[in-house]
Formats: structure tokens, sequence, C-alpha cells
């Protein structure tokens, strides 16, 4: 059965004005960002058409290795703890008790702070002189106070803990969507088995969570792939690029450096990686998604 | 059903599957192309010569939200009042130098003609001037006017033979002291760093009981453009220099520039500053000295108000001002900051924005701003000025600290510059591991490249 031209006619008409709006927001920005990525450009030297030179220059250059590692590495970590406390969050509010209400309105304060807030926040709850975090530690013992951002190390899992605190409760707010559409037959007939809390968590809540667990998985794994406003108030990738993440490095090349074309590059070649996870989470976990049929 | 299962049943079938790929080509190439037409600029604005009485005309000045606004408006009231044709419409950018760079520079990218006067860091003029952002300001400003200026201050104006920018004042790192505890223990204020360290330990250990938080340095060692100021002034009174004397290659593998990041490595943070100096910027450094947490400190001249205030100062009346100190054999060196007035290329009105830039600059209004707002001026003669004197007795000690100035890297390139040298300084200091002629030989590579590419051969 093929559609008639009129109905193919009214069909273009009925998508051009989404079609224009992506076209205008998306596709064009991102073309001309690659076209952008194609040349070079210096402060007080001429653009000059370099082809894929960026890129290559990309693969090479050692500061940029370091900031894919400590991306990659703050992807892995804060997308793991805030799955984790994020189920956790889910298991305690799905339950009735008296005050859920409130529980959950509580629960959601962190995301909802703006990021850059809650960043400022952290900077002085960490700071060496008058973070509360040192005095709750330490008390009167000043000289016991540790300035947390000044090690590498720390200052990186300050970041995370950061993300971790703030992005957890939106990751259980899906986890929950998730628990929600359990049945809660299947949670009485296994009862009736003599099953355990934890056999019914093993064995029926995670099996039929995981449909929402990959949700968060993705929108957590491509949010924390983009962080840049953490790392911008709380650090400034300091100390020695210990927490300089990829958009951070673009963001300084880009903007403070003046280098459009290398800046671009990284942005573009940040989009095409998200692109492709994107993509392969789609592809993979979203079928998946689809033949799992829970009722 | 689940509504997440919805939602990705709707992707899987959205409309751009269903679209021929010819289409969409042209859709896109259409849309590019309507992108990349010539934009016009509103550059054919004569700028007319002769003033003409009406109507007037606006300049718009990017500026700071500035410490002292009254003092800001009574003297762009005055101008007004000396030049009743020309208003001045102020447009407030961020007080962070990196954050207003990035502003004020995308204005100029996009050729923004609704712009005519800026303030530029120092750091800033030859990338200003490569670029073309920057009026060229040499038929303006005649020479002997120049020679009024703290010569440091005009240099920092200059990229190749071309002045670009008037400066507004001069700022320069110096080194604050405890009165009070150098007296107490028999010290004049320290002329070379090893003094310095000396006389530090020994006021840590004299007073380990009754201060037990007393520490020996405060300054600014995070990594940021703050770093590589006082990372200046320690290669610096050490002899050595970033860039070679022609400026034409990075010169951090020098001995006296290795001998200086390795003092710091090893006397300043761990036994002097503690690493908490890592995280800090200007104001976080001067807390602690206020608090009366540290013997000595390095800071702008603004500091001096804020250390003196009751306010937000413990130790108002207990401080002291001097030079840097220097290594043995070398000579003191400060970092020259401050800010510069500048006008736009695209500036339809260059003619009434230079005579913004010389009202403001004039004896007058340079007096009125160090009385009223405690910006040290740079012009030479308000340093013996009664006036001037009276209302800061400190700058007797400020003019000799502002005689050791020094420019940073004076380069197109400088923003890269920066990054690499933040970078070098944050990671030997941070990681105390790592080798530091290794570091600095990645730095000179780096540094070395850009250098070649913009071809920046004169200094």
């Amino acid at each position: 059965m093929t559609p008639s031209t009129r109905d193919r006619t009214t069909g273009w008409l009925m998508v051009f004005p989404a079609l224009t709006f992506v076209a205008v927001f998306s596709l064009y920005p991102a073309m001309d960002s690659f076209l952008l990525s194609l040349y070079s450009e210096l402060p007080g030297s001429e653009r000059t058409f370099i082809g894929f030179g960026n890129y290559a220059e990309l693969f090479r250059d050692p500061v940029a290795h370091q900031a894919f590692i400590v991306t990659l590495g703050f992807v892995l970590l804060s997308t793991f703890l805030e799955l984790l406390l994020g189920t956790g969050i889910a298991l305690v509010i799905h339950e009735r008790f008296k005050g859920r209400g409130w529980t959950r309105a509580a629960v959601l304060v962190p995301w909802a702070i703006p990021t850059v807030v809650a960043a400022q926040m952290w900077r002085f709850l960490l700071n060496d002189q008058y973070g509360a975090v040192n005095a709750i530690l330490f008390g009167d013992q000043v000289d016991a106070y540790v300035p947390w951002l000044a090690d590498p190390w720390m200052a990186f899992g300050a970041i995370v803990l950061a993300d971790v605190w703030k992005t957890s409760s939106f990751a259980g707010l899906l986890i929950l969507a998730g628990l929600q559409v359990i049945p809660d037959e299947t949670y009485d007939a296994a009862r009736i088995d003599g099953a355990t809390a934890w056999q019914r968590f093993r064995h029926i809540t995670l099996p039929l969570l995981k449909p929402a667990l990959l949700t968060a998985l993705l929108f957590r794994t491509i949010d924390a792939f983009r962080v840049f406003d953490l790392v911008f108030v709380m650090t400034q990738g300091g100390p020695g690029d210990a927490t300089q993440v990829i958009q951070f490095y673009g963001y300084k090349t880009l903007f403070t450096e003046g280098r459009v074309g290398y800046g671009t590059t990284i942005s573009v070649t940040v989009f095409v990686a998200l692109a492709i996870l994107s993509l392969f989470y789609v592809r993979t976990v979203g079928s998946k998604l689809l033949q799992r049929e829970p009722a | 059903m689940n509504g997440l299962h919805a939602s990705f049943s709707i992707a899987a079938s959205s409309p751009l599957r269903h679209l021929s790929p010819w289409a969409a080509g042209i859709f896109i190439a259409a849309i590019l192309c309507a992108g990349h037409l010539p934009l016009t600029h509103g550059q054919e604005v004569p700028a007319t010569k002769e003033r003409p009485v009406s109507p007037p005309i606006t300049l718009h000045f990017v500026t700071w939200k500035a410490d002292h606004p009254q003092a800001w408006d009574e003297a762009i009231q005055r101008f007004e009042r000396a030049y009743p044709n020309v208003r001045i419409k102020r447009e407030i950018a961020p007080h962070s130098s990196t954050a207003y760079h990035d502003l004020l520079t995308q204005k100029l990218k996009n050729r923004d003609v609704s712009l005519d006067l800026f303030f530029m860091d120092v750091i800033w003029p030859a990338e200003f001037a490569a670029a073309g952002w920057a009026l060229p300001l040499d038929e303006y400003f005649p020479h002997g006017e120049r020679e009024k200026f703290l010569p440091s201050t005009i240099a920092s104006g200059v990229y190749r033979h071309h002045l670009y920018g008037v400066p507004s004042r001069i700022d320069s790192g110096m080194l604050y002291y405890r009165k009070d505890l150098l007296g107490k223990y028999g010290f004049r204020p320290p002329s070379t760093w090893n003094e310095l360290v000396q006389q530090a330990e020994a006021v840590l250990k004299g007073e380990q009981i009754a201060q037990p938080f007393l520490r020996g340095y405060s300054g600014q060692f995070k990594q940021y453009e703050g770093l590589v100021c006082d990372m200046l002034e320690f290669v610096g009174g050490h002899n050595g220099s970033f860039l070679s004397e022609d400026g034409r290659r990075s010169n951090l593998t020098a001995p006296e520039s290795l001998h200086a990041v390795q003092f710091v490595r090893e006397q300043i943070i761990p036994r002097l500053a503690t690493p908490a100096a890592l995280t800090y910027q200007e104001p976080e450094s001067l807390a602690v000295f206020v608090q009366g947490k540290a013997v000595f400190h390095r800071n702008w001249p603004y500091a001096w108000g804020l250390a003196n205030d009751p306010r937000h100062s413990r130790i108002v009346g207990k401080v002291g001002v001097t030079t840097l100190p220097r290594f043995s054999g070398g000579t003191s060196t400060s970092a020259l900051g401050g800010w510069l007035y500048g006008i736009s290329a695209y500036s339809p009105h260059p003619d009434e924005a230079w005579d913004f830039i010389e009202f403001m600059t004039s004896p007058e209004l340079q007096k009125h701003f160090a009385i009223h707002a405690s910006l040290a001026p740079s012009r030479l003669a308000l340093y013996a000025d009664r006036e001037v004197l009276r209302a800061n007795p400190q700058y007797k000690d400020f003019l000799p600290v502002f005689q050791t100035a020094r420019p940073r890297p004076r380069t197109p390139v400088y923003p890269i510059v920066s990054h690499v040298l933040q970078r070098y300084f944050s990671r030997v200091l941070a990681f105390p591991e790592t080798n530091i002629l290794e570091e600095a030989q990645e730095a000179d590579r780096k540094i070395d490249r850009f250098l070649a590419l913009v071809r920046d051969a004169r200094e």
C-alpha cells in the first residue's frame, strides 16, 4: 500500500516546522562548527584551511589526552556512584511511609539548585580556613584542617563528590519511575513462595528495574561527559590540570586563547563521541527496552 | 505501558527516518548558504572630524564594576560637563580579567560598532594589536606626554613600535610584612628570598606557642593567571625570564629559572605557605594575612587599604610594604599589572574616544582616582603631590616597588603562553615528584611552537 501524492505532501507540510527547527538550531550549528574545525586560526594570523590538521594535533596533544582521561574517570566514577545511590534513594521513596511526599521533594532539592551555585557552595564547604567540612571533621583542631582542593587526587574526588551529591536524586527519580511499574502481585507471589527480602530484590526488583537503570545510565553518562561548570567554579582545572576535563580544555582554547579552529575541533570530537555513544545506547539498550514488556 | 517505552518508540519512528536523503541534503545546504552570506556591518559610518553641535554622540565604554563606583560616576560626570556633546554609556563586564577578556574579544571578533572604549589588561595589547582590534594611538599621544608616565606602564601598551593603550593606573606585586612581628625579632624587611625564609622560620619558631597557626608566607599559587605573576617575580628575582631577550624563544630551561621554581617548590610551599596556597587567588591569600595568620604576604596595591581597614583586618597599623625580595645576585622584580584605556578599531568616533582617554588620564583625574578610589597613578609626578600623599602616605613606599615592575611576555599568543606556564608551574608545585627540567622542556617546546606560528620576532 503506497500513500497517495496528496498524503505525502500533507506529511511533508506537517513535519516542515519541526524539520526547520532541527535544521536551524541543531544541524546548522553542528555543520558550521565542523567547517570551522578545518581551519587554523590564531590571534594575529590569517585563517587558513588545514583540512584535518586540527584533528591530527588533537590526537597528539598530551594535554588533551590527559583531559580525556580525567573526563573518562569522572564519567565512570560519578555515573557508577549515582546509579548506586539513585537506586537506594528510589527504593526508599518508593515505600509508603508518613511524610513520603516531603521526603521526595527534599531529595530533589540538590538537583534543583543551579550547578554554579552548588559548585560555589562546595568550594566554600571545602575551604581550608572556614570550610564546614573541616569544622565538622576536626572541630577545634585547626592544625589538622585539610586544604581539600590543593591535592590533585582529592580535588578530583571533590568534583566527583559534588556531582554525585547533585545528581543522584535525578537518577533516583528515573529509577523510581521504573520501580512503580513493577506489579505488586509479583512480590505477593514471591512472598507466598517464601522469598526473603533480599531474594525479592535480587530476583524481582533488579531484573525488572533494568530498563529504568539503563535509561538512567544513558542520561548520566552523556551528562557527565559534558561536565564543565563544576570544574570552572571549583578548581579551574587545577591543581596541575588534575581536574581539567575535556569541555573545560575546549573552553580555554576557544574563548581565552582564541584558537577557534582547535577549540571547535575539541567540541566536534566530543559531539561525535557522544553521538556514537547515544547511538550505541539507543540501538542496543533501546531495542532491549522495546522487547522487554514487564506486564 | 511505561512512559519510557513510549518515548523510545517515538524516536524509532521519527520523521527524519522517512526523509529522502537528497531532500535533506538540499535543505541543509540551503541553510548553510544562508548562514555564510557576508554580513554587512555599519562600517560605512564616517568619522566626523569637525565636532557637530548636535545631536550628542554616545560613546560605549565597556568597563567593569568598579570598587569605588562613586569616584567613577563623578569622573564621568566631569567629562560630560567638559564635553557637553559627548555622552558616555557604560557597559558593565565581569571584574575577572579572564572573563572580561572573553566577553570583550567576542564583541571585537564580531566587529561590534557599538563599542568605542574599553580597558585592556596589560597582557592584551599585543593580541589586540595583532588582531587589528585596538586602534594605534601614536598620532594622538605625543611623546612628550608619554615621558610623564612610569616607563613600564607605557611599555606595556606598545607592540611592534606602535602604542595601543594609555595606562589608567599602575599595579604591581609587592611584599607586605608584619611590622610588629619583624620588629619583635629584630629583623629589617628582607631583601633576599633566603633572608625571607630565615626570618619567617625564626618568627614561626618564636611564636609557636602563642600563635600555632601562623604561616610564614601567603601568596597566590592556584592554577590561574595570578600564578604566572607570582612565578614571574621569583624567576625574575633570579635574573631569569620566561622568554629569551628577543622574545622569540621560551627560556624556562635556563638554570636561573629552574632554580627559582625549585626554590618555590621546596622552600616556599611546604615550609612557609602550606599546600593550601595551591588553592589561593588574591582574596583567599589576603584573608589569611588580614586575620593575622601570615608573617609575609604578596599582593597588589589594593590589599593595603583592606589590611588597614578595621572592618576587614585584625592587623591594622601593623603592616609594612616593600619591594619583593630577590635572590642573591638577582634583581628585585614585580609583575606589572593594571589597565590601559584602548579604542576599538571599529569605533565610528575615535576622536571623541581619545578626548575621553586624555581627560581620564590627565593629572587632575588621576589625582581624583588616587584620592577617592586608591588607584595608584601611572603619572610619576603625582607621587610628589602633597594632596595625593596626604590621602595615601603609603605611596612613598609603593613608588620604589613600581619601579621594579616588569611586564609579562608581550606576544599576540599570550593567552596560550599563559596557559602553558600555568600548567607547568601548577604541575611542578602540586606534584612534588615531577622532574622540573622535563616539565620545563615540555613547556618550552609548546611555547616555541606558538611563538614561531605567529612569527612574533620582535618584542
